[in-house]
């Protein structure tokens, strides 16, 4: 069953950029998808369009047979709660403790005031504390996120996501800012809620090398086009070429 | 090609634009020109004698004479407004550069003539007799006063922290509605940003010492005039620091939290928030420090705490008081930099 479905979506800013031109794409639930590309070819506006942090000009977009092209509001925040996002700088709150990190995952579904006042139910800490623990940080909550290591940081990310109990999950390059060693723990726990938990993947990756170790799927954009979509096997020397033009190497990443 | 060709219209547009900047500039450079040529340097200079009184109607003659010149320069790319926009080369460049530097030096020299800047004054006897008698009082301060004087500054320094105090919530407030980066995604929020801004740079633009002038008069003399004139012109001090931090934090903590979905107050609070916090500290207690060097100068005019002591002293020209005064002044001052430049560095 399709979970997500991208019709003709272009995406131009206001400088002129046209970052999407006319994006076709179904996502079935429990996939791993992985975004390729350039920088610069739309993988990040794409992923933005999908939960609406940037607004596309034009195409719709629809979540579990809903529109939600058109939504605002508070029913924009409830279908955003749905997706979780992870991205390349973590995007973590420094200065605070990594459970209250997690915790805020949790904010499209808490009251108003509680959080402001630094209150967050019991039960959502056991939550937060599970997802630490899935992610093998059950013994950092205390520590300040900017303490903890790249890899740490971004497992941090993921269980932060993981408190929207999300049905899909978009990551930004996120494995771009860390050693390959990292990249591998931090794909492997990707792989680990896509396949126990059944979360569908939407992932940026530069990489081809982790692209067929983890994708289950690869689309690969080029100046806002999909000029690539099938299995990871797919993608041969004359393709690559294609993707990332005529000069690119392979990079190996083991 | 429809595209191509309205990026050329475009770059006419603008090359048009930037034409008419420098002939205006070149106008106005020109008739300030010459204005000053002839009544600084003809009569000041030349004549030795002041020029007579300005007359309205002269204008025009300036505007003519020295403004067409340099429009006509313009036009023969000779003029200092080409060389903003233009290299002209050989002796066009020299012409316009030799402008450039009668301008700077009849500036100056202008500058010398209206402050009336006079090295006989700062060094003849009798005036180095009158700063040596004050400054030798200042040095033997009547100690008689220093309860008195002691009580006073304490006034300052609480009359200072209170209008640091109740500036901050406001100016906690009006800073994310002064914040660019916060205010661009819909058109009443860039209106709000606009009128906020103007507000607050109107109300720094007037000093603290006609605030205190306004609320004397308001309130009566004494503290509280003096902690609202400071009161105000901190919260617009304190917006304008405020919300310049604001715009310099990483967007990325404001992307994941608003991409859980949370509402717009909890990305302020958990993603703006805990970047600027400590920074908004910092400015706070420097500015407090300030206030306390401001409240002096504001009790000059009424505003309360040790300047209006300060005043009574000098109006009655005991020296010696106005010395134990100034002493504690300058001690106090001291003390308030050091500490907050200590708190600042642990805020860092």
């Amino acid at each position: 069953m399709s979970l997500l479905t991208l019709h003709d979506l272009h995406k131009v800013y206001p400088n002129g950029t046209h970052a999407l031109k006319g994006i076709n794409l179904d996502v079935k639930e429990g996939e791993f998808l992985v975004v390729i590309g350039l920088s610069g070819s739309g993988k990040s506006t794409l992923l933005r369009c999908i939960n609406r942090l940037i607004d596309p000009t034009s195409g719709s977009i629809r979540f579990a047979g809903k529109d939600v092209t058109q939504l605002s509001g508070a029913e924009l925040r409830r279908y955003r709660a749905q997706i979780g996002m992870i991205f390349q700088h973590f995007n973590l709150i420094n200065r605070h403790s990594v459970l209250h990190n997690v915790l805020y995952g949790a904010l499209g579904r808490l009251p108003l005031l509680g959080p402001l006042l630094g209150h967050f139910p019991d039960e959502l800490k056991v939550e937060a504390r599970r997802h630490l623990t899935l992610v093998g940080l059950a013994d950092k909550e205390t520590n300040r996120v900017d303490a903890l290591s790249g890899g740490q940081q971004q497992r941090v990310a993921i269980a932060r996501s993981l408190m929207q109990h999300p049905r899909l999950l978009l990551a930004d390059e996120p494995v771009a800012s860390l050693d390959p060693a990292t990249s591998h723990s931090v794909m492997q726990y990707l792989e680990k809620i896509n396949k126990e938990q059944g979360t569908t993947i939407i992932c940026n990756l530069h990489f081809l090398s982790l692209v067929r170790r983890y994708a289950s799927r690869v689309i690969a954009l080029r100046a806002g086009e999909m000029v690539f979509e099938g299995k990871p096997e797919d993608i041969t020397e004359a393709w690559f070429k294609k993707i990332y033009g005529e000069d690119a190497e392979e990079v190996e990443i083991k | 090609m429809p595209k191509k060709s309205k990026s050329n219209k475009g770059e006419r547009i603008r090359r048009t634009l930037r034409q008419w900047q420098a002939r205006l500039i070149d106008v106005l450079l020109g008739t300030y020109l010459a204005l000053l040529l002839h009544r600084i340097w003809y009569y000041h200079v030349i004549l030795g004698t002041p020029p007579p009184p300005f007359d309205v109607g002269d204008f025009p003659l300036y505007l003519i004479i020295g403004g067409g010149i340099f429009l006509v320069l313009n036009f023969l790319k000779a003029s200092p407004a080409t060389l903003i926009h233009a290299h002209p080369e050989g002796r066009r460049r020299s012409i316009a550069v030799h402008l450039w530097w009668w301008i700077g030096i009849s500036t100056i020299l202008t500058g010398w003539i209206v402050t009336r800047v006079s090295v006989f004054d700062l060094f003849s006897t009798e005036g180095l007799q009158g700063a040596r008698r004050i400054f030798s009082a200042i040095f033997s301060p009547d100690l008689s006063i220093l309860w008195q004087g002691l009580t006073a500054i304490v006034e300052t320094i609480y009359l200072a922290m209170m209008a640091t105090l109740f500036a901050i919530p406001i100016a906690f407030i009006l800073s994310f509605l002064a914040a660019r980066n916060l205010m661009q995604h819909h058109p009443v929020a860039r209106l709000i940003y606009s009128l906020t801004r103007l507000l607050i740079n109107f109300t720094r633009s007037i000093e603290p010492l006609i605030w205190a002038i306004i609320f004397t008069v308001w309130v009566g003399i004494g503290p509280f005039a003096g902690m609202l004139a400071l009161w105000v012109h901190t919260v617009a001090s304190l917006t304008k620091l405020y919300s310049e931090q604001i715009e310099n934090i990483n967007p990325g903590p404001i992307e994941a939290i608003e991409a859980t979905g949370a509402r717009w107050i909890h990305v302020l609070w958990f993603a703006v928030v805990p970047q600027v916090l400590n920074p908004f500290m910092s400015f706070t207690i420097y500015r407090w420090d300030i206030n306390v060097r401001m409240a002096t100068v504001i009790g000059l005019v009424g505003g309360g705490g040790i300047g209006t002591l300060l005043m009574q002293y000098q109006g009655l020209a005991l020296w010696h008081q106005v010395g134990t005064l100034v002493i504690l002044i300058a001690l106090v001052v001291w003390v308030m930099d050091y500490l907050s430049a200590r708190i600042r560095a642990a805020l860092a």
